[in-house]
């Protein structure tokens, strides 16, 4: 890889550290996630409401939820999976006011599902703190016939819509939560580079 | 820079203090259409030296059979608002430059708040017509030291409704921006244009409540504040320039020949960026553009409204 | 002047060619013997009669088979167009520069009538005819921006401006070199050029959003870029990529003046009054080799050029497989002799 070279079109995801100012939290985390939750109560309590939603069962099968319950004061919610938080995320959205900070702790998918879920509520993804956690997996949007191949941890890809071998280009559209997947043998049919997992 | 002849069609005293200008093209066709928040610069020829002093544009963006501006007197002015209040006449014609808007509505905004203060007003006279031609939620709140002094109070009434939220001093109304902005749904931005205070207010108002800095703007130009003569030298243009107390330091490099490119005057937009090459004493910078770390390495400087605090400044022009 | 509008095609059996005019008025884009990655925007100011800089849009001979071909890259795929809700203001202004552009310079061939908000436009070479209300979207017979992008050579990027950068916020996107707009739509200016290498750590990429940002009204700017393509195609597109891709094995020696084309872009900016947005207008124009050499002054240009080409920008533009071809062939017009700066045919 290229010295100082850096993916520009995706953010750099950080550590969950509270926002001073504010009216409100929520928390959102997933699987391992749910220790970067844990890690904000070990900063603080803060003074302004906090909710938060766990879901217990990502990529990894790892469950935070019985010491969340111990440590967050109320309005904790654990969901059995990710789709089941998504759906509370948007029914509690439309309750929220300026002043809201969201964190958000997980697979990068699930940033990202979390990302596209507040969109239509009015908060950009560039005011959402974000941790990845559990797994470097990346989805993959084949530029060919649009379909997304979710969890990929391979340099190289079958398309799970055209299936055609997709190359996982370092170029990544907010938008669709995805990186760009660019047909790897187009230009001499069959003959593949070495097939590595390099997002564990 | 392109500009386009005007004609100043009708002048009216609005409040005692501001007069509202009417320009309209010498051929009769339209001006060109802008988006709410723009402002144009009006260049006036005077007493042997050309001001040029950015005001917003009121009135519909879409419908420009004419351009509408307001111009306050200063108490302090150079020159600039007083001309404009004493010399100028209707039939009279002028340049100004096409529209430019360093004041936007952020388009994928839920809601608008708009707050203006005195002849903060101005901007927002065009915001509503695009608000209102898009059928945007918005609420425009406005304050003033009394109904006497404040412009276009009717006007406003007539185009807002019920959005609209008077404060007068004299009454003794005060509008509570704690208030206002702690309850304001999610994706909502707030746009303010007023006095100093109330713009700091209301971005420090909106900062300890935790709003994104991305959904608070702000429109303050800045009038070139007047200081100490002193000297330029271009160095590429081989030229000195002797800056008067009263006379920016982009006019006075104008009035010598040389024109730098510029688009506000008012420190907000960058364009007219120099590079400091020698200074002899601190620089004294006023705008609102550069980082403050830019500021303290003294080597740019924006000649609309900052100065030096030496005799002398040799610029890369 | 009336122009001869050509029948031909931009795939399949390729029958697309340049008259002995359109050669010379190609905007060859190297004044120097050196190539650099740069900014280079000047203003986009109105060139010599005939010139491609003639007009804000240019209409050239191959007008009617750029929109035909158009036409088929989107009914294929109708993620070529692409126009978040927020962007309807500056979808008529885009309408409106175009319009106004293409009827005041092209009168014989396009007409705009306006009554009030009503307005109609004719395009007599492609025989459309169309009263609509501006502003209205439901009076034309698809959004505006589709509408008139579909009628303009050239593809086309709608910018919003906010949050201190540009998002690319709408396209209309059929002959690009190798981007996808389905992928970029909505990108900010910095994700956008992520993949231009060495570019952004110049801080080019940095300076030239701070000099757009400022775009005026009435004062619209240009640049060129370029690339090489494999036959005279206007969609290489990544989504086509695996029916284009193939195309670089044929390349040999004896076909290489034929087969490659230098493809330019006439990048043009222009402000848009009502929504205080930026349209991008790329603007291709293909040659091959073989036509550009029938002027050797260019031959000679674009031999050294090709030959100082760092490898980076080589593998980033596609052109590594037939490269060494391109520099081989063009070798026989460099005498050497020195041709001054400038990028004039003669």
């Amino acid at each position: 890889m290229e010295r100082g070279y850096w993916i520009k079109s995706k953010p750099i995801y950080t550590s969950l550290v509270w926002h001073e100012k504010a009216t409100s939290h929520l928390v959102l985390a997933s699987g391992i996630g749910g220790m970067a939750a844990l890690k904000l109560f070990q900063q603080m309590h803060p003074a302004q409401p906090v909710t938060v939603l766990y879901a217990r069962y990502a990529q990894m099968e790892v469950d935070y939820s019985e010491t969340l319950k111990k440590v967050v004061p109320d309005n904790l919610h654990v969901f059995k999976f990710e789709e089941d938080l998504l759906t509370e995320l948007k029914s509690i959205m439309p309750h929220m006011r300026m002043g809201l900070r969201i964190y958000v702790a997980g697979s990068e998918g699930f940033i990202w599902d979390v990302a596209k879920a507040v969109k239509p509520f009015g908060v950009d993804d560039a005011h959402i703190m974000k941790e990845q956690t559990d797994t470097l997996a990346r989805n993959v949007y084949c530029v060919h016939c649009k379909a997304v191949t979710k969890s990929v941890t391979t340099n190289i890809v079958a398309c799970c819509g055209c299936e055609r071998m997709l190359f996982v280009r370092d170029h990544f559209s907010r938008n669709l939560g995805a990186y760009m997947g660019l047909m790897v043998d187009a230009e001499s049919p069959g003959e593949l580079p070495a097939i590595e997992e390099i997002y564990p | 820079m392109n500009m386009i002849d005007v004609r100043v069609a009708a002048i009216e005293q609005v409040t005692p203090l501001i007069k509202h200008f009417k320009f309209v093209k010498e051929d009769g066709s339209k001006l060109p259409p802008f988006s709410g928040g723009s402002h144009i610069v009006v260049a006036l020829d005077a007493e042997g030296r050309t001001y040029r002093n950015p005001y917003s544009l009121m009135g519909s963006p879409t419908e420009t059979d004419a351009y509408h501006i307001s111009v306050r007197r200063q108490e302090n002015s150079r020159g600039g608002s007083a001309y404009m209040h004493e010399n100028i006449s209707v039939g009279m014609t002028l340049k100004i430059t096409h529209p430019v808007n360093l004041f936007t509505l952020a388009k994928m905004a839920h809601k608008h708040v708009l707050i203006a203060g005195g002849i903060g007003i101005t901007p927002f006279m065009s915001q509503i017509e695009d608000l209102n031609r898009l059928g945007a939620e918005y609420e425009l709140h406005y304050a003033f030291r009394s109904y006497k002094q404040a412009a276009f109070v009717e006007e406003l009434q007539k185009a807002c409704g019920n959005k609209l939220h008077c404060y007068s001093d004299s009454d003794g109304k005060r509008l509570d921006m704690d208030a206002l902005l702690s309850n304001q749904p999610l994706g909502t931005h707030v746009y303010v244009c007023g006095p100093s205070p109330m713009v700091v207010g209301v971005l420090e108002t909106a900062k300890n409540l935790g709003w994104p800095d991305s959904n608070v703007h702000n429109e303050q130009f800045l009038a070139p504040p007047v200081g100490e003569s002193f000297k330029v030298q271009l160095a590429k243009s081989n030229l000195e320039v002797q800056v008067p107390a009263e006379m920016s330091m982009l006019e006075a490099i104008e009035a010598a020949g040389v024109q730098p490119e510029y688009l506000c005057r008012g420190g907000v937009c960058g364009r007219c960026e120099l590079s400091v090459l020698e200074s002899d004493g601190g620089l004294e910078h006023n705008d609102h553009f550069l980082t403050e770390s830019e500021k303290a390495s003294c080597k740019k400087i924006m000649p609309c409204v900052s100065r030096t605090k030496g005799k002398r400044l040799v610029l890369d022009l | 002047m009336a122009l001869n509008f050509k029948q031909e095609s931009f795939r399949d059996d390729y029958t697309y060619k340049n008259s002995p005019e359109a050669i010379k008025r190609f905007p060859f884009p190297f004044p120097e013997d050196q190539y650099m990655y740069s900014v280079n925007i000047e203003p986009h100011t109105k060139g010599k009669p005939g010139s491609v800089y003639e007009f804000p849009f240019d209409i050239d001979e191959h007008y009617v088979a750029e929109c035909h071909d158009r036409a088929i890259t989107l009914a294929e795929d109708a993620g070529r167009y692409q126009a978040l809700p927020h962007m309807m203001d500056a979808q008529w202004d885009f309408l409106e520069l175009a319009m106004e552009s293409l009827s005041s310079d092209y009168p014989e061939h396009f007409t705009l009538t306006k009554n009030g908000s009503i307005w109609t436009w004719e395009n007599k070479p492609l025989g459309i005819h169309d009263t609509f209300t501006f502003g209205d979207s439901t009076t034309l017979p698809r959004e505006p921006f589709d509408y008139m992008g579909r009628q303009v050579q050239g593809d086309f990027v709608l910018l919003d401006q906010r949050d201190e950068t540009l998002y690319a916020d709408a396209g209309m996107v059929t002959c690009q070199a190798d981007w996808s707009l389905a992928f970029n739509v909505g990108m900010s200016w910095r994700e956008w050029h992520g993949p231009v290498p060495k570019a952004t750590e110049l801080g080019v990429m940095d300076r030239a959003l701070k000099y757009l940002m400022n775009l005026q009204l009435a004062n619209p700017v240009r640049r060129l870029n370029w690339t090489m393509t494999v036959n005279p195609r206007l969609d290489t597109s990544p989504e086509n990529y695996p029916h284009w891709g193939g195309d670089r094995n044929k390349v040999n020696a004896d076909n290489v003046s034929e087969l490659i084309h230098l493809r330019v872009e006439l990048q043009s900016l222009f402000r848009l009054p009502r929504s205080n947005g930026i349209v991008f207008s790329i603007r291709c124009y293909l040659m091959s080799l073989k036509d550009i050499a029938t002027y050797p002054r260019w031959a000679k240009r674009l031999h050294r050029v090709q030959k100082t080409m760092h490898p980076d920008l080589i593998e980033y533009k596609g052109m590594t497989k037939f490269h060494p071809l391109v520099v081989e062939w063009l070798s026989q017009f460099d005498d050497g002799a020195d041709i001054g700066v400038g990028t004039q045919p003669e």
